[in-house]
């Protein structure tokens, strides 16, 4: 198969059960080398799970996983070196220096001396904890001071594939920022990267290719551009009650128009192409427009066309 | 390597947490000093061990076999069942330990004890020591000081003496009244006194209805003197021996109650006669005192598996934190994680106990060891039992720590093995304050085990050799505990799954 050379991680019908219930649900995937992917779905969609099976923290109840031609299981402790796991929770030690727990977890992939020097300072640059920040305990960081810190400790040994899960949980803004600033390096430098998030606009901000996880199965796995085709812009426009009749005669006009009184006016929604009618329509037959909204598609959308609910039910 | 890269790591967070390393090294110590100043010279005595009769001898005379009276009613008492004697050293020390409440009593065998009691007779010329309830003691120079707030105990203690006292004047008195019996002034008197029937064949030669046993004698002798001497003697022997064969269950010469009674001392007297030693320390920290050869060590032991606690629940605080995880998603298999989380408990372990050791020894007076031991008791005792404890304690530590998902849970799991088993084993009560067989269920613990090796390297005042077969023994029930903790963890982490799921 012709993309055989540029698939770093494959997946292959991976269920995982607690107990009576499926956490996962025969997932399949293929991620390429140098990509960075998303794994886009609510709480408990299964996203953790997946991950932790990915990074050989957990054995998955049926399927396999391969990274590179080998298969992922969690005593394989080569595998455990390619792979840079940023946990969802902050996962480090207080009581040393951001630099300290840099140095730590490189020495237990094995690095040493003036290499792993090099390359913690590397890391402290790009998540942006260098100078005196490298030299505090971590306990008296920010949230967001201590997510980069968390995201430092995964990219410490190089890994081949890097993946986070929910990264930027209860980060602000210039943090979440640093952190994508930080992974679009990582991942321009070579690695692949398997983001995973519940929050869409991060998911459409960084990912080349985005996986929607629902009830531990794939509903649908796309480039961002493939998943938005799923649904379409629609117009939203209120006009004033008593223009009712002309309403009336939008309705005729453009029977695909739904419409519904709301707040004293009229709310109606179109699709996409059919903007320039309806603004030619209301011009000539001089119908008020109280507003006029374009709605774009967004993952949002795709994920309400695809479930019926929304991301963050 | 990563082993140790884990090992350096927690030991740089102990470090770093001084409320721990606190815990972990000065209240130990503080609590070995607090009770060492707080609790007496009789902690950790049985009450009910021994009655101990507390005695100063000043005797100067000679008495029986050409030994001191007073040596006599010292063996006596030391004879006796339940008993120890404990000698002391001058008439001062005795006021100033009953002054001080304690001592009950002490008894005084005055300089003069052995004349007054070589005096004693029941001739009307001798020293008649009896009275209804008893013996005076003022007439043999026996007195007894005594503490007027302990009047129970020293009521006991002179009812003792008093008993002794009897013990030894008595078959005194009768063994000297026995040989009187052999007298020529006795045989004098008795001839006076017994008059003999004469028969009627004899009526012409002796004119008298009855004739005295002496005159008799004179008669059977001819007048003879030698004869009448040797006859009379010969009567004074046939009393004896007479008496003797009526009462042949007494020895009647015997001047001893042993010998009077014919009976034999079956008591065990080794460790039942002692010399006063203060043990009670000196200076402010009560330095050399005896109770701290029973607190360091039960501290030592106590606080050495308190570290369960600790680094369970560093253990659990890393799962909690997620950090574990992280480790886990190292190349660093879980052994070896394991081992990294393994060795700081140890030197931890060690150096706690190196530590209340140390400092008990420099600041305490400690007594570690005998002057007789050679080098390989002091490996033994200081570097093989030391290390058997941490191993043991690294072990429970661990599973502990493994079996705990929260701190609540930890809190639970480590009661039992840090405060129950410190109760049973020993360490918060001391064995001679617990009933006889608290001590074998002591040895269901590690605690009891490790205990009972740590008291046999830090002797009392009274030891004088080390049972190292008993240490022998606990460093490898120890290492054998440790071992099976160990096997338990191993097969309890094929169980356990890590991370989220």
């Amino acid at each position: 198969m012709t993309q055989a050379h540029s698939v770093i991680l494959k997946i292959e019908n991976i269920t995982k059960l607690h107990r009576q219930f499926k956490a996962l649900n025969t997932i399949s995937l293929e991620i390429n080398r140098g990509e960075i992917f998303g794994l886009l779905g609510p709480n408990g969609a299964g996203k953790s799970t997946l991950l932790s099976i990915l990074a050989g923290s957990s054995k998955p109840s049926s399927g396999f996983a391969w990274l590179d031609g080998m298969e992922i299981q969690p005593n394989n402790l080569k595998l455990r070196a390619r792979i840079g796991l940023v946990p969802q929770d902050f996962a480090f030690y207080e009581d040393l220096t951001a630099k300290e727990n840099l140095l730590f977890f490189g020495q237990l992939f094995g690095m040493q001396g003036q290499a792993l020097t090099n390359k913690v300072n590397e890391i402290l640059e790009i998540i942006g904890l260098d100078d005196e920040k490298a030299h505090q305990y971590s306990k008296y960081f920010s949230g967001g001071m201590k997510r980069r810190l968390n995201l430092g400790i995964a990219l410490v040994h190089s890994p081949d594939i890097l993946m986070l899960d929910e990264p930027t949980v209860g980060v602000d803004p210039q943090s979440r920022n640093r952190i994508f600033e930080a992974i679009k390096i990582i991942n321009a430098m070579g690695t692949t990267v398997i983001y995973t998030t519940h929050y869409m606009e991060e998911a459409e901000t960084l990912c080349n290719r985005i996986a929607i996880l629902n009830h531990g199965q794939i509903i649908a796995c796309d480039t961002l551009k493939n998943l938005l085709s799923l649904t379409q812009t629609t117009i939203n426009f209120s006009i004033l009650e008593n223009d009712q009749t002309k309403a009336g005669i939008l309705q005729q006009k453009l029977p695909e128009l739904k419409s519904e009184l709301l707040q004293g006016s009229y709310s109606l929604t179109s699709h996409k192409n059919s903007t320039p009618d309806i603004i030619n329509l209301l011009v000539n037959e001089k119908i008020q427009i109280i507003n006029l909204h374009l709605d774009s598609p967004n993952l949002e959308k795709v994920f309400l066309s695809l479930t019926g609910r929304h991301l963050r039910d | 390597m990563q082993s140790f890269i884990i090992a350096k790591k927690e030991l740089t967070l102990l470090i770093r947490d001084k409320l721990t390393a606190t815990v972990l090294f000065v209240l130990p110590f503080a609590m070995i000093l607090i009770l060492g100043l707080l609790l007496g010279e009789g902690f950790g005595q049985k009450t009910d061990d021994l009655m101990r009769i507390s005695v100063l001898n000043l005797d100067k005379g000679f008495g029986l076999n050409n030994k001191p009276w007073a040596q006599h009613a010292i063996e006596d008492m030391v004879s006796t069942p339940n008993i120890k004697v404990e000698i002391i050293q001058s008439k001062e020390l005795a006021e100033e330990l009953v002054k001080a409440g304690k001592r009950a009593a002490v008894i005084i065998f005055n300089p003069d004890f052995s004349d007054r009691v070589n005096e004693c007779s029941f001739l009307s010329t001798g020293v008649n020591p009896f009275h209804r309830d008893g013996i005076y003691l003022e007439k043999l120079q026996v007195s007894i000081v005594k503490d007027n707030k302990q009047p129970a105990t020293s009521a006991i203690i002179e009812s003792v003496c008093q008993i002794a006292l009897l013990r030894i004047v008595m078959p005194w008195m009768i063994g000297k009244a026995f040989e009187k019996l052999g007298d020529p002034e006795f045989i004098e008197l008795l001839g006076k006194e017994v008059s003999l029937p004469v028969p009627p064949s004899l009526r012409l030669l002796i004119p008298k209805d009855k004739i005295p046993l002496g005159e008799l004698l004179q008669l059977a002798s001819g007048k003879d003197v030698v004869l009448a001497k040797n006859y009379r003697e010969k009567v004074g022997a046939g009393i004896q021996t007479a008496l003797t064969g009526q009462f042949k269950n007494y020895n009647l010469t015997g001047k001893s109650w042993a010998s009077l009674t014919r009976s034999v001392n079956n008591v065990e007297t080794a460790n039942t006669l002692t010399t006063f030693k203060n043990e009670d320390g000196t200076g402010i920290l009560k330095r050399g005192a005896i109770r701290y050869q029973i607190l360091v060590p039960s501290f030592t032991v106590m606080f050495a598996f308190s570290l369960i606690l600790i680094s369970g629940w560093i253990f659990v605080a890393e799962k909690r934190q997620g950090t574990f995880n992280r480790l886990l998603s190292t190349p660093v298999s879980t052994p070896r994680i394991l081992l990294g989380k393994f060795l700081p408990t140890i030197i931890i372990s060690l150096f706690q106990i190196f530590f209340l050791l140390g400092l008990g020894k420099v600041l305490l007076g400690l007594k570690i060891g005998l002057p007789s031991w050679g080098l390989s008791d002091w490996i033994i005792a200081l570097i093989v039992l030391p290390l058997a404890t941490s191993f043991c304690v690294s072990s429970f530590s661990l599973l502990i720590g493994l079996l705990s998902k929260n701190e609540t849970q930890l809190a639970l799991f480590s009661s039992v093995p840090v405060c129950l088993f410190a109760l049973i084993g020993g360490c918060i009560f001391p064995w001679e304050m617990m009933p006889d067989n608290a001590k074998t269920l002591a040895f269901l613990t590690p605690q009891g085990w490790a205990l009972d090796a740590f008291r046999e390297i830090m002797p009392s005042s009274f030891d004088t050799t080390t049972d190292f077969q008993l240490i022998w023994k606990s460093t490898l029930v120890l290492t054998a505990m440790g071992f099976i903790l160990i096997s338990i963890t191993w097969i309890t982490l094929g169980r356990i799954r890590f991370g989220n799921s």
